[in-house]
């Protein structure tokens, strides 16, 4: 627990855990990958990364019997979840039918409506609402999204991104748990610095 | 939205070769050492393609990708020889935050598209679009330039659409590599066409190029080549010369 080790969810073939594991070693963070359910063991965080769909992601956790112990850990350890990451704390997913989610913030994955291009794909500026330690020094900086659905809440949003006059939730927080709807591990030195700043908690 | 100023390679692993209407490589240099390169520049996003694998039918090199992506934290695409879900995945591990895929998906499975971005959500799966202007219409190709579909653009990347692809890269076989400007109504006319982001690659020769096209067509990324490779300019210019033309681009 001292070492503070970053356990990385590697659930079945959707993660990409690459990319953001070599980000989390550049701002100084050890990493294990967590392959099975016993891995959680000697891990103080948590990152859940995501690539996919709620659906696929949901069941790929279910079937690689890391669901339980996720839900469990995640009380007593800070947690990152990332894009997908992000949407699967919540209470529901709305990706290929209605899924349910980790229910650790009250919150739906729903497909975003925007007057412009779906996906939303580009570095766009976060505006901080609530501060976080998370978000500390990155008020202004610009991060890389690359989604179709958002996370809908009214009570744990950390920072909203605006996307053509659409306004949506672009970094949530409760507690020890943050969520980001961008890709850290892709937007050079600002998401560096996010996962010092994690590493910091 | 910004215009996103993405560096193309096309790789005939290791190196990083420039072809001319898609014919005619020249080596540039190290694929990993020019994606390093290129990042440090400032690139928004690296995209990378393995322009003979599909060509020759060899197998995609996982470790040349991995190379490449080991120093980037940015987004990575990658394509070239992609035929099979465990494909996709592989890419995914290597390093690829998108897959990027043609021949297989226009020649012979276009159920692929439905299947991947089911697994690993929209945003990640991109539909490289290699356009031949025939009289009256344009053509899908495949193999870098060399092999017809039969198949018109514009109803191809409609259907890629609603078959759940996440962006069109658009490149136009008569107007690679020869740095005489873009098509532009080809590259309005796919952006018109679809709801998905649209990158549009090939011809890029000097600055005004760029300008041009984003005023005409206002695509959601301009992939660059030539320019880069040939140290025409840095990808810093280029992006201090659009800010100059009121185009706003990432700092």
């Amino acid at each position: 627990m001292s070492d503070n080790t970053i356990g990385l969810v590697n659930y079945g073939i959707t993660g990409n855990i690459h990319s953001i594991k070599k980000a989390v070693e550049k701002a100084g963070g050890k990493v294990k990958i967590i392959n099975k359910k016993e891995d959680f063991v000697d891990v103080s965080k948590i990152v859940i990364p995501g690539v996919g769909s709620f659906k696929d992601a949901m069941e790929e956790l279910r079937n690689d019997d890391l669901l339980d112990a996720l839900k469990e850990k995640i009380k007593t350890r800070p947690t990152l979840g990332i894009c997908l990451g992000m949407q699967i704390l919540s209470t529901l997913g709305f990706e290929y039918g209605k899924t349910e989610g980790l229910d650790v913030i009250k919150a739906e994955a729903k497909p975003m409506i925007v007057d412009g291009k779906v996906p939303h794909v580009g570095f766009n500026k976060i505006d901080v609402i609530k501060p976080n330690k998370l978000l500390d020094g990155l008020e202004n900086e610009e991060f890389y999204f690359m989604h179709s659905y958002e996370v809908v809440n009214y009570t744990d949003i950390a920072s909203l991104t605006d996307y053509n006059g659409h306004k949506f939730v672009s970094s949530i927080q409760k507690n020890n748990i943050y969520g980001v709807q961008f890709h850290p591990e892709k937007s050079r030195e600002a998401g560096i610095k996010l996962f010092k700043n994690f590493i910091e908690l | 939205m910004k215009t996103r100023i993405i560096a193309k390679l096309d790789v005939k692993p290791p190196y990083v070769v420039k072809p001319v209407h898609f014919e005619g490589l020249r080596k540039v240099g190290l694929s990993a050492e020019l994606a390093k390169k290129y990042y440090e520049q400032g690139a928004d996003e690296l995209i990378y393609i393995d322009i003979v694998s599909s060509l020759y039918q060899r197998e995609i090199l996982f470790e040349e990708i991995e190379r490449a992506a080991n120093e980037l934290f940015i987004p990575f695409g990658v394509g070239g020889g992609v035929k099979t879900i465990e494909d996709f995945s592989r890419l995914f591990h290597s390093g690829a935050d998108k897959v990027v895929i043609n021949t297989s998906a226009v020649q012979e499975n276009p159920d692929i598209i439905n299947e991947a971005a089911k697994i690993f959500g929209n945003q990640a799966v991109v539909v490289n679009v290699e356009a031949k202007k025939w009289d009256g219409w344009y053509e899908c190709y495949t193999d870098c330039g060399r092999i017809k579909s039969g198949r018109d653009v514009f109803e191809w990347v409609k259907e890629v659409e609603q078959r759940g692809a996440g962006e069109i890269f658009l490149q136009c076989v008569d107007a690679d590599g020869r740095q005489r400007g873009f098509d532009l109504r080809l590259a309005k006319k796919v952006v018109d066409s679809v709801n998905i982001p649209v990158v549009v690659a090939s011809g890029a020769g000097k600055l005004e190029d760029i300008k041009e096209l984003v005023e005409y067509a206002n695509p959601s990324g301009v992939a660059i080549a030539s320019l880069l490779h040939y140290d025409k300019c840095t990808i810093k210019e280029i992006k201090e010369y659009l800010r100059n033309n009121s185009i706003e681009v990432l700092k």
